[in-house]
């Protein structure tokens, strides 16, 4: 501990991201703008610093144009960065995330291109950098002659070609030696958005029905009895019994997640990093008499579970606290299974979160991997002999899961792997563990699952 | 003696929960010089073994004026406490940040020190507050870990900037499940 020794209550200055212009491109460009510049800078997620602008009207057209240029970051920076005189480090980072922005929708809108110039220009002024207008116009102006070739030398090398940092294709290439660089694509492609379904209260085939009566388009997902895809992507209220909780918004790979525990009634259930409750409420859905425990470390995320839980009409208890602390919480009696979703890389729903790519760092992969370790030890001490485990990442990175669950398996001796329960999803074996790939017909996100069984006393191996 | 390394929030270690001291020896007397090197140094006022990614159930203490008053606890155990003190506190491993938190105003530990011998003692107001706040890291347990969540992510974020040089802490990106 230490005490204060000087007060320093400076605040950061709060960055200008909302203009009054009438220009509602300009507007979108310059909150885009923003909103890159604060998860880059600040280490944030996209979801989160758009927040803000949860009651914009353009609402959908900045995440669209900030997600864009997340994901093709370091594209749109090297195509500047030709351009600029001085490097796009050196360049103020507002100023930079909106050439970027620019040279993205300039790369990728059906905007005209003249008009989405002078957006650019006039963002500049709502966001403070007047005195740049000038640089922005030249610089895009510039691009546009130049754009053929500037985008002819980014094609050779795959990490500027797929927009990765060269750590990530690297691992991915090791990997995944067979399918790396569709990996690399499937990154940069737009996610569906995928929908579970309460099966006790509506069938596959009603509710496709229910989407079309809403003028919506529905696919079923045919490898996940619960899984539906909305193919025109929607606000989620607009969708028919959301409301009601008979629908939530899960990928398929983290609802097979739930599948993969294979839930009975009547058992004791720990989910053991429940925020925000997806995983809990499709628990609670496959077997609706389940003793659910669900926890999790940090109290508002928990608060997510509770609401979610609440809108799906279902009941678990809830738990706030660090799995790896001594489990103050716990009543001493073993859970007969636990599902542990556990903290990783992300990598495998880089589509969902491009800026994962530029804030994760190599050096976190180990620091993730002790912390997935440990966490696996404490759900074991909670395990009763006989009970089974399904440990997940929504990772690809062998280091946080065929390595963890191997070394696990290695240094404990009551535990073994044991095949999933039946299902029809295209994974690939991991030894141990199982992979999805993002990249698959009708895919989920990148996920791993092992499925662990801790033996009873006098079991045999 | 060494100036041993402070691990910094986010760092997963923390997180570790401290195993008993069961060896008391000449490395435990080692150690021990060398946190109090490194408080003094820093400059705190209590350091636990966790912080210096020791993750065995010892801290060191000297909320003294002068620096003239070490207190060493070895597996540490609060008997009784009551009272309320709210004070502010920071924490090495949270550097430049500083928050109220609530404590116990009184305790009374049972400890060993560095011989294994094993003793009590009554701890009020500051010293009594510092235990609580370096006995939490034996358990993993951080001060901003009383706060609410944004106001640690914002800390976190302010860490992060701070830190900028350095490669960015495995802060978690949430997974998309909604």
């Amino acid at each position: 501990m230490n005490t204060r020794a000087t007060r320093n209550d400076k605040r950061p200055p709060r960055r200008a991201v909302q203009g009054a212009a009438s220009d509602i491109a300009a507007q979108v460009l310059a909150a885009a703008a923003g909103v890159v510049t604060t998860v880059l800078e600040e280490g944030r997620t996209a979801d989160d610093v758009m927040m803000q602008f949860e009651d914009h009207p353009q609402l959908r057209a900045i995440r669209a144009v900030a997600l864009g240029t997340l994901r093709w970051w370091s594209r749109c920076d090297a195509l500047i960065a030709p351009l600029l005189t001085r490097s796009p480090q050196q360049t103020a980072p507002l100023l930079r995330a909106l050439l970027c922005v620019a040279v993205h929708q300039l790369q990728h809108s059906r905007n005209p291109l003249e008009s989405t110039v002078s957006a650019a220009v006039n963002a500049a002024r709502l966001v403070g950098l007047t005195h740049a207008a000038g640089l922005v116009n030249a610089v895009l102006r510039r691009f546009l002659r130049e754009r053929d070739a500037l985008v002819a030398a980014l094609e050779s090398a795959p990490a500027q070609r797929h927009a990765h940092p060269q750590w990530l294709v690297d691992e991915l290439r090791s990997a995944w030696p067979d399918c790396w660089e569709a990996l690399l694509e499937a990154n940069n492609a737009h996610p569906p958005l995928t929908l579970r379904l309460d099966l006790t209260r509506v069938s596959r085939e009603d509710y496709l029905r229910q989407l079309q009566e809403a003028g919506l388009e529905g696919q079923l997902v045919p490898w996940l009895p619960t899984a539906v895809i909305v193919t025109k992507p929607v606000a989620v209220e607009r969708l028919p019994l959301f409301r009601e909780g008979a629908v939530s918004v899960q990928d398929a790979s983290a609802q097979l997640a739930a599948r993969l525990l294979a839930p009975v009634d009547g058992e004791r259930v720990l989910d053991a990093c429940a925020a925000p409750g997806g995983k809990s409420g499709a628990l609670l859905e496959l077997a609706p008499e389940l003793r659910l425990t669900a926890l999790d470390c940090d109290a508002q995320r928990a608060q997510r579970v509770a609401d979610n839980l609440r809108r799906l009409g279902r009941t678990a208890g809830l738990v706030v606290a660090d799995l790896t602390a001594e489990p103050r919480w716990w009543d001493g009696v073993l859970f007969d299974a636990i599902l542990l979703d556990a903290p990783c890389s992300a990598t495998g729903v880089i589509r969902r979160h491009p800026e994962i790519k530029w804030l994760r760092r190599e050096a976190d992969i180990e620091a993730l991997a002790e912390q997935q370790q440990r966490m696996l030890q404490s759900c074991w001490a909670l395990l009763k002999p006989g009970g089974r485990l399904v440990y997940a990442t929504c990772s690809v990175l062998p280091a946080e899961n065929a390595a963890v669950v191997a070394r696990f398996l290695a240094e404990h001796a009551d535990a073994r792997e044991v095949e999933p329960p039946a299902h029809e999803a295209p994974l690939r074996r991991a030894n141990p563990g199982w992979q999805m790939l993002p990249m698959q017909e009708a895919g989920g996100d990148g996920f791993y699952y092992a499925c662990l069984k801790r033996l009873a006393t006098g079991e045999g191996p | 003696m060494a100036r041993l390394e402070i691990l910094e929030f986010p760092d997963p270690r923390l997180r570790t929960k401290a195993q008993p001291v069961e060896q008391f020896d000449a490395a435990l007397g080692q150690l021990i010089d060398d946190m109090f090197e490194t408080m003094y140094e820093a400059p705190g006022i209590g350091l636990a073994a966790t912080q210096v990614n020791v993750h065995r159930r010892l801290l060191v203490m000297d909320v003294s004026e002068n620096k003239g008053q070490p207190l060493v606890f070895i597996n540490p155990q609060i008997l009784t406490s009551d009272g309320v003190e709210i004070s502010e506190e920071g924490c090495l491993s949270v550097p430049q940040i500083f928050e109220e938190v609530q404590r116990a105003e009184r305790v009374r530990v049972r400890a060993q020190d560095r011989h294994g011998k094993v003793f009590e003692q009554d701890l009020d107001g500051l010293a009594a507050v510092c235990l609580q706040h370096e006995m939490d890291h034996l358990e993993g347990k951080l001060f901003v870990d009383y706060l609410s969540s944004l106001k640690r992510d914002r800390i976190r974020r302010k860490l992060d900037k701070s830190r900028r040089a350095q490669p960015l802490s495995s802060s978690r990106i949430p997974t998309p499940v909604a």
